[in-house]
């Protein structure tokens, strides 16, 4: 107890007197990845919040999109939500909606650690994910949102 | 798990701070001190990891979280592999999904009066269980897939009915091109291919009139046998979809004031429609349909009906907010005769989320000639208001008040208390 009390004044004493770089300030970063064969390179902002709320459901060409998703309270479910206008709750509601309408057959399939987004993404040509920029991994294809990559000054999803 | 992640992001803040630490400050033997004992953390860590079984599927979000960071090759392939298949394999089989409701409904007055959904006309107030709906999809392939939905009615006197709400193989090329075949809810109004059967996902205890269903009542052909096909329209911004139909839906209709059974015999509809989904305000749809069939009066001798529906809509869903209009022209033109028939209708609907409680105020209005196919609707209107509560993400209880101006007829006040539930 005493050494976790000792971290924890330790990491905001730190914090409070460090002047954080920018760079690292940009490492919270969500990437948009993908399949590595996926052609595509660029979205919109707009077009990632379609494909997220399952309204586009295919990719140029016509490969279905397969959607993964994390697990709720991990940070790329924060920003998936924040992306949406959704709370936890109006998105459960959403997709059983969706799914009842006959517009999916099932809400997208949430995972556990990026670990197993990184698997999904080599595993399906379609896939797609919301990846902490840190945790991408080759095998994984980052794609640039309006024109940027995560890091990058003017990137959106962070 | 938590020591590791304090040690993760103790680790990151200092490895910052090299710059400032070659400064030479006074807390530099301090700094040194927490990392000497961040070291002995970190190996009492990975020593407790080493004892920890394999990561599963099942872990606790606290224990995802922690799994956030990036993981080391060997670990993707000795942890990971083995569960993926498990997670991840195509959603194949038979997926259910059911929602159901216990309802009691108390009227002002004993005269029959709305006699569906297992209310008994005659009565002051009693219980009913509504619809019971059990919604089927199955997976047939990447592009191919089956919906079904059996819904569980009741009528009079307890009795239950079965009834094939829906039935569709679909068929999606792509986003432009989605063709289902069989038996659909028409889209001849947002509500009806929005809520469906589902008793749980309206904010209200019931429909509107103008789109319930016409075997409770409703006069409009809501479901139909046919093809259906819709798509995105190249719109940019925009957002513009289209919506194409042809069936039958040989409609037979409650008569509200007595009960009767119209069968309206209706002849091959088409449906045309388009909205759009502008991406400058997200959760607004605007759009509108038009339908066309013919049907045939069975009280009347049988006489036909060239029957035209406009529909046009705006519904706005975003930030706790519902906010649905529609507006509805229903034209009635005898043949044989130079009588046509204009019936205007519309209902208004909003509500806002307040926690678990949306409050919710619905006005509608619906004006059907006398002497034409829909007397018995007559004139009608009023509002309706009430709230939701949902206990969680499954379960909500409802009540609404209805205060309902009728033509010749004394108004009608009800109250209506819904328990609607999803599994």
């Amino acid at each position: 107890m005493q050494t976790r009390l000792a971290i924890a004044i330790a990491a905001v004493w730190i914090a409070g007197n460090a002047t954080v770089p920018a760079a690292l300030s940009q490492t919270s970063d969500i990437a948009v990845v993908v399949n590595e064969k996926n052609p595509v390179k660029n979205l919109s902002s707009q077009e990632v919040r379609n494909i997220f709320a399952g309204d586009r459901r295919s990719w140029p060409g016509g490969l279905p999109i397969k959607l993964f998703v994390r697990a709720p309270d991990a940070h790329e479910r924060a920003v998936l939500l924040k992306l949406l206008g959704m709370s936890e709750s109006d998105y459960k509601n959403y997709w059983t909606a969706k799914i009842f309408r006959g517009e999916v057959q099932s809400e997208p399939i949430a995972l556990f650690s990026n670990g197993m987004q990184k698997e999904a993404i080599k595993a399906y040509p379609g896939a797609v994910a919301l990846v902490n920029m840190q945790d991408v991994k080759p095998g994984m294809k980052m794609v640039k949102v309006e024109g940027h990559l995560p890091g990058e000054e003017g990137y959106p999803f962070n | 798990m938590r020591h590791h992640q304090s040690v993760t992001v103790l680790l990151l803040l200092m490895s910052t701070q090299g710059s400032a630490q070659q400064a030479a400050s006074p807390e530099q033997e301090t700094i040194q001190e927490l990392v000497q004992q961040l070291k002995e953390l970190q190996n009492r860590v990975k020593e407790l990891e080493s004892h920890q079984p394999i990561a599963s599927s099942t872990q606790s979000a606290p224990a995802q979280m922690a799994d956030s960071r990036p993981p080391a090759p060997e670990e993707t392939s000795n942890t990971q592999l083995p569960f993926l298949p498990q997670e991840l394999h195509e959603l194949r089989g038979i997926q259910w999904r059911g929602f159901g409701e216990v309802n009691y409904k108390v009227l002002n007055q004993r005269t029959p009066e709305l006699g569906s959904y297992g209310f008994v006309p005659g009565s002051h107030g009693n219980f009913f269980t509504g619809d019971f709906d059990l919604l089927l999809t199955s997976r047939i392939n990447d592009k191919a897939s089956v919906l079904a939905e059996v819904v569980i009615g009741e009528a009079d006197a307890q009795r239950f009915e079965v009834d094939l709400g829906r039935v569709l193989f679909k068929y999606d090329y792509n986003d432009h091109l989605k063709m289902s075949f069989g038996r659909y809810h028409t889209g001849i109004g947002y509500y009806n291919t929005a809520f469906h059967n589902g008793g749980w996902l309206q904010t209200t205890a019931d429909r509107p009139l103008i789109m319930e269903f016409a075997d409770d009542g409703g006069p409009l052909p809501t479901q139909a046998v046919g093809v259906s096909v819709t798509g995105l329209i190249p719109s940019g911004g925009l957002g513009l979809n289209y919506l194409a139909e042809y069936g039958s839906s040989d409609t037979i209709r409650l008569d509200l004031l007595d009960g009767d059974i119209e069968d309206e015999s209706n002849s091959n509809h088409f449906d045309l429609g388009v909205f759009a989904r502008p991406n400058i305000l997200p959760g607004l749809q605007v759009g509108g349909s038009i339908y066309h069939d013919q049907i045939q009066d069975s009280l009347r001798g049988g006489v036909k009906i060239g029957q035209s529906i406009l529909n046009a809509h705006v519904v706005y869903l975003g930030h706790g907010i519902e906010f649905l209009n529609e507006g509805f022209l229903i034209r009635h033109a005898y043949e044989q005769s130079s009588t046509v028939f204009n019936m205007p209708a519309f209902y208004s609907q909003v509500s806002k989320r307040f926690g678990r409680v949306r409050p919710f105020l619905r006005y509608q209005y619906i004006n059907a000639n006398p002497g034409g196919f829909l007397e018995d609707i007559g004139l009608r209107h009023g509002p309706s208001f009430g709230a939701r509560y949902d206990f969680d993400d499954n379960i909500g209880f409802k009540a609404q008040f209805d205060h309902t101006l009728r033509r010749d007829l004394p108004d009608l006040n009800g109250l209506h208390l819904q328990l609607a539930f999803t599994f």
